[in-house]
């Protein structure tokens, strides 16, 4: 049988039976103790757990047993970041997570062909968070609602739940890789592969937006008590119903990514296709409904058509990714754009290297937090003759912002970085030169010193590739040095104690 | 192969060269530096020779030492290094790089006149014993399985944000290297006595201890506490490629 997911916004009602149907399976799934390998909460440590801030938050109690270590050992805290093993486990937990609620669904009388809904936040009037979700009472007008979570605050704190649609973007599905470097030039679509070296800190385009953004604008953070909603932390992150409709999108990005335009190819490399088993890490490995444990490596997870699921839309969400477009801009006759693409795409970035950097730490408080990156001449010089001479090699440098070393102790803290803008300019006024918006999902962990990171922070890169391109248009790229903005989606607190280690441009060209 | 494979390969292959060039050189033996020996006798302290007379016996001191060093540390330094490089300018890379392992060097030398004048007096105090080694293998164990040694092994996985412009990026490498050297010696001083202490097999006690702690190097940082830490990723990661090698031959 296949399973069609469908977008939650157009399933014929706010509570239309998909719905229904999965916030009595979730119920089901949260009915059970923690201990057991098919309940609620051991799914939500799967994803991640921290136990102080579960029991912060009422999540664990000292009279909750905990499962065996053998089990915590194979299936807590398996949520892949900052990896090109990213997109792979994340669609491979949400198969399983799904094929334990039809099989709930199915036990109280439901459709065997039940599947799990997405939320496209792009999509027109589509932004809110999905009314089932919002109430607290089943539509029936009692309480209870598994689907409502108090700890979700939203973009700014009040428990008004959306997205903000003018601050998220598609600009992955325009990166024409798979995998990317961590030295500061493009991540790639899916992610860096980290290799044996314990890695991990450059999260893929993907993952920056829209996932990390939606990750920490839904859940927000509780303003009384300072503690994240739940949405907002990868420890608690999958307590959220709303968790798996958001990551279904996710998903369905990456097959459209994959279709529009075929050139987009995963990766062919054994340690993805084996996935970390290869290189001596924990296999996945996700507990299924019928008591057996399911093991699965990125390679199991390529084709859709196998693995028995679809999606309702798989339609291009932007103009297909063109070089032509790009070398058109930069003055190129349109057929010799075209006739120059193939080679631009066989002549993808190798070299990568460092343009400029700021000289201090940014401390990130307040309302917005201004820098300014010193270039280095010789350097600069290089990316001018390279978009210069896009009409003869076809081959202009991208450019890429990067954050580096970003520490903080609240993941729900966001902004918006801003590349060029001139002094005394409104932000809102200049969305041609807004470089990207970083959400901080994951920083917590990243910043402890005995975490998985090492407490060296996570680093964050933003393709400016089309602002410096227009400043070289303008005849405004022959500057010592050029002005970063960064601008809090609200006001981040000295008690975040949120940094920038340093901010940094790197072209990436021949 | 990834972008990312080919940019580690492009620290990994001169970082690996050089560790080969040290132990041919340590195998190769005095008469590989059969130039240098004439010079052991002037150098007051020439502890290595008056401990053991083993293959570094014959060497000066710090020679010997340097070698060591080279051969022992060079393969962890792929990932600091890589650091270090990739975010430095592309005329300063060498610069940087030189001053991290200035630095790196510098807290090394520190301890290992510390670690040699250890080996001194326990091969002094008990010529011809086991009891030095075996004291220095407890103390090895100890220290292997305690919290103060995961902490180091944690900080070893740090990547400082660095300067872009001198002279705040020399002083940046130059402190980064200081600081990783200061977190290597933490998590691996009690393994580096043992070759020394060895009279017998010191090849093969610096090449166990290589090893193993490139291996332990392998594993994720993790919450300090006393527990058994063995290189259990490393061989996982062995078999594991060596599966997918003879996969892909078959």
């Amino acid at each position: 049988m296949s399973f069609t997911r469908s977008n939650v916004f157009e399933l014929g009602g706010d509570w239309a039976d998909p719905i229904l149907w999965y916030a009595r399976g979730v119920a089901a799934m949260q009915a059970r103790a923690l201990a057991e390998p098919t309940s609620w909460r051991f799914y939500g440590a799967m994803h991640g757990i921290d136990q102080q801030l579960w029991q912060l938050l009422g999540y664990l109690s000292p009279s909750d047993q905990l499962p065996s270590s053998a089990l915590i050992q194979r299936f807590w805290k398996q949520c892949q970041h900052g990896s090109w093993y990213f997109v792979p486990w994340h669609r491979g937990y949400l198969l399983a997570f799904e094929a334990n609620i039809r099989a709930e669904v199915v036990k109280l009388g439901g459709p065997q062909d039940w599947a799990l809904p997405y939320w496209n936040y792009f999509k027109p009037d589509q932004s809110q968070l999905p009314p089932a979700f919002a109430s607290p009472d089943w539509p029936d007008g009692q309480g209870n609602n598994p689907l409502f979570v108090p700890q979700r605050y939203g973009p700014s704190d009040d428990g008004d739940v959306f997205v903000p649609v003018d601050q998220i973007n598609l600009d992955a599905m325009t990166d024409p890789d798979f995998t990317g470097v961590d030295s500061g030039g493009s991540p790639g679509f899916g992610g860096v592969d980290t290799g044996f070296e314990h890695g991990g800190r450059v999260h893929g385009a993907l993952e920056t937006q829209p996932h990390d953004w939606v990750h920490g604008l839904v859940g927000g953070g509780d303003p009384q008590t300072q503690l994240p909603g739940l949405m907002s932390d990868p420890d608690t992150a999958g307590l959220d119903p709303i968790f798996w409709l958001h990551h279904g999108n996710i998903d369905r990005l990456w097959e459209v990514w994959r279709e529009n335009p075929p050139a987009h190819v995963d990766p062919t490399d054994p340690n993805w296709v084996n996935g970390p088993g290869s290189i001596g890490q924990r296999i996945f490995s996700m507990p299924m409904p019928d008591g057996t444990f399911w093991d699965y490596a990125p390679g199991d997870m390529a084709d859709l058509g196998k693995l028995g699921y679809t999606y309702d839309d798989l339609s291009p969400v932007t103009p297909a990714p063109s070089p032509a477009l790009r070398l058109q801009r930069l003055g190129v006759a349109p057929l010799a754009a075209q006739a120059m693409e193939g080679r631009t795409a066989m002549t993808r970035a190798k070299n990568v290297e460092m343009v400029g950097a700021n000289r201090e730490p940014l401390r990130i408080t307040g309302s917005e937090v201004r820098t300014s990156v010193q270039l280095d001449q010789g350097v600069r010089r290089k990316v001018s003759a390279s978009l210069s001479l896009a009409a003869q090699e076809g081959t202009p440098d991208r450019v890429f912002l990067n954050l580096e070393n970003v520490r903080g102790l609240v993941d729900s803290t966001a902004f918006n970085v801003y590349v060029g803008l001139p002094e005394g300019a409104n932000p809102a006024d200049h969305p041609e030169l807004l470089a990207g918006s970083i959400a901080l999902f994951g920083a917590r962990k990243a910043t402890l010193a005995d975490g998985e990171h090492g407490g060296q922070g996570l680093t964050f890169v933003l393709e400016i590739t089309k602002i410096v391109d227009r400043l070289h248009l303008h005849n405004a790229l022959d500057v010592n040095a050029l002005n970063v903005r960064i601008v809090p989606v609200k006001p981040v607190p000295e008690a975040a104690q949120v940094s920038i280690g340093r901010v940094s441009i790197f072209r990436q060209g021949r | 192969m990834t972008p990312a494979a080919r940019e580690r390969l492009r620290v990994r292959v001169p970082v690996l060269c050089a560790c080969a060039a040290a132990w041919i050189l340590l195998v190769a033996g005095p008469g590989g530096t059969a130039a240098h020996a004439h010079h052991a006798a002037a150098i007051p302290g020439t502890i290595l020779g008056t401990i053991s007379g083993t293959i570094l016996g014959a060497m000066p001191l710090a020679l010997g030492w340097a070698l060591m060093l080279v051969a022992m540390m060079a393969p962890l330094l792929t990932a600091p290094v890589r650091h270090v490089r990739d975010r430095s300018f592309a005329r300063r890379r060498a610069r940087a790089v030189a001053l991290f392992v200035a630095g790196y060097g510098a807290i090394w030398s520190a301890a290992g006149a510390a670690l040699l004048t250890v080996a001194l007096a326990g091969r002094r105090s008990a010529p011809e014993s086991s009891v030095p080694v075996a004291l220095a293998t407890l103390i090895a164990l100890v220290w292997q399985f305690s919290p103060a040694k995961q902490s180091c092994l944690n900080r070893c996985h740090a990547h400082a944000e660095l300067a872009a412009f001198a002279p705040a990026a020399d002083l940046g490498a130059l402190r980064f290297g200081l600081t990783h050297g200061i977190w290597c010696v933490g998590s691996c001083w009690a393994l580096m006595l043992l070759p020394l202490l060895v009279s017998r097999g010191h090849l093969a006690a610096m090449a166990a201890v290589t090893l193993w702690i490139l291996a332990e190097r392998l594993e994720r940082p993790m919450p300090p506490g006393w527990r058994w830490r063995g290189p259990g990723k490393a061989v996982r990661l062995v078999v594991a490629q060596s599966r997918l090698r003879l996969r892909a031959r078959t």
